[in-house]
């Protein structure tokens, strides 16, 4: 096996896997395609990066963060639903980002480009997405709780405007990675499809949690591996397989 | 402040923006006491129970007695549909264990066992949804449990059940209880202080004082039979 594939190997595992476990919040909270919106919103960071040579994921976090902050400087200024937010701030950066970015680099924009990842991306993905699950795992109950009722989480002392920063932070840092795996315009699904398979199967929100980390790790392995057998892009292949496990947990669907 | 008193509340004043939520309003609340809060709809109950927890801006002064734990049951709390989070896990936001949980149940009337413990919230009737709330809210034995509305979308029987459940709470713990209500149920009548409020102070006595068609029609503006 060359070290090449099994960094991606490596690389998607972690990061389909935290995705996973991150998408199990974001649909509880009602964001699941605030996902999809913050990886076009990283796409004037990753187009800088397509233009300069280095890795895309490295572009998109400072896009992301100045995204995020905005739409949070929008949340507590405006008292706008932060998916209404999110939608100006998305819209605006894929305009901006259509105005430099090379037609030859647009392909692995949208789709990504999990073929060409050295030590140092792998090493530092995998840091960053372990730190990201430790967090959201810290935190995973007073986030639920605040996404059932915030005034009866703020009664039992959680922060919640400190918490709702933490968790889109969390987003960016996860969105950033996964742009390298299913580019941007696919990155949404990564989150969304394994939680809501594993909503489909759970008993409780243990197995709804770590059900989609495990089926967001899968699909990714199994993205990576047809990727190798048929020399496609890796991203539609991530993103078929976590529909294919949907359509599956439905079959299984409790009640 | 006096020793028994746990909340006091001088010359309090909530507004959003131009308009005017509360004026005005000065109570208190001492220990054991059971304290229903009346006034027809939109007149400023529920405004007032999240100022006193500390969840909106206000001026005028609330004073706590140092280190009061708090239980809440908010009126509004839903459990999104198919959300897999059983009554265990949600015990489990309090670090609860389950001897405790099947204690806090039992307050409110609900057999405990490890089947109710694996049952999905979202699967819950509305009234044992309420008697949940309430239990979890009480679990951790707070000093003084607020409760907004809690007879909200409940049946004729839920509500008996509930307010069973809750004068039995009051008799036997040691807590405050704020109750707040847009009707006159039972409770009232067991209650130590009614506040009644449309804005401002209406009334504020024991129910003997305060209960009688006279009273009833200026707080809702038309006559009530009792």
């Amino acid at each position: 096996m060359d070290l090449q594939f099994l960094y991606s190997l490596i690389v998607s595992i972690f990061i389909g896997g935290v995705a996973g476990y991150l998408g199990s919040l974001m649909v509880t909270k009602r964001m699941a395609l605030v996902g999809d919106a913050l990886g076009h919103a990283a796409l004037p960071g990753i187009a800088l990066a397509l233009i300069y040579g280095f890795n895309p994921s490295w572009g998109a976090i400072p896009a992301l963060l100045l995204g995020i902050l905005l739409i949070w400087f929008f949340e507590i200024h405006t008292k706008l639903p932060m998916e209404a937010l999110t939608g100006i701030v998305f819209t605006a950066s894929v305009a901006i980002a259509f105005l430099f970015l090379p037609e030859s680099e647009v392909s692995t924009a949208l789709i990504g480009d999990i073929s060409k990842i050295s030590l140092s991306d792998a090493v530092f993905s995998v840091i960053l997405s372990l730190t990201v699950f430790f967090i959201l795992k810290k935190n995973f109950s007073k986030m639920i709780l605040a996404s059932l009722s915030e005034d009866l989480a703020r009664v039992e002392h959680v922060d919640t405007k400190k918490y709702n920063f933490i968790f889109l932070l969390c987003i960016a840092i996860i969105v950033a990675l996964g742009i390298k795996v299913t580019g941007s315009l696919l990155m949404g699904a990564l989150v969304i499809t394994p939680a809501a398979a594993a909503r489909n199967i759970a008993s409780n929100l243990f197995q709804y949690s770590f059900g989609a980390l495990i089926i967001g790790a899968i699909s990714c392995v199994s993205g990576v591996l047809l990727f190798k057998a048929f020399s496609l892009p890796a991203g539609p292949f991530v993103i078929l397989a976590a529909s294919s496990m949907f359509l599956i947990s439905l079959a299984f669907k409790k009640q | 402040m006096e020793k028994n008193i746990i909340l006091k509340v001088e010359n309090l004043n909530v507004d959003f923006g131009e308009d005017k939520v509360i004026e005005d309003l000065s109570f208190d609340l001492k220990e054991k006491e059971l304290l229903v809060v009346l006034g027809p709809n939109g007149a400023g109950k529920s405004t007032l129970l999240k100022t006193l927890l500390g969840l909106i801006p206000y001026q005028g002064k609330i004073q706590w007695r140092d280190s009061v734990h708090i239980g809440y049951v908010p009126n509004e709390f839903v459990v999104p549909e198919n959300l897999p989070l059983n009554l265990k896990e949600f015990f489990q936001f309090k670090k609860d264990t389950p001897e405790k949980i099947f204690q806090a149940l039992k307050w409110v009337g609900i057999e405990g066992s490890e089947k109710i413990l694996k049952k999905k919230l979202y699967t819950f009737s509305s009234g044992q949804l309420r008697r949940t709330l309430i239990a979890w809210a009480m679990s951790d034995e707070p000093d003084v449990l607020f409760l907004d509305e809690p007879m909200l979308y409940i049946d004729i029987h839920g509500r008996e059940t509930i307010y069973d459940s809750l004068v039995k709470i009051w008799e036997e713990k040691e807590q405050s209880i704020i109750l707040v209500s847009h009707e006159i149920g039972e409770i009232c009548k067991k209650a130590d202080k009614i506040l009644a409020l449309n804005k401002r102070k209406l009334f504020y006595g024991t129910p003997e004082e305060i209960i009688n068609p006279q009273n009833l029609a200026k707080i809702y503006g038309s006559p009530i039979s009792l």
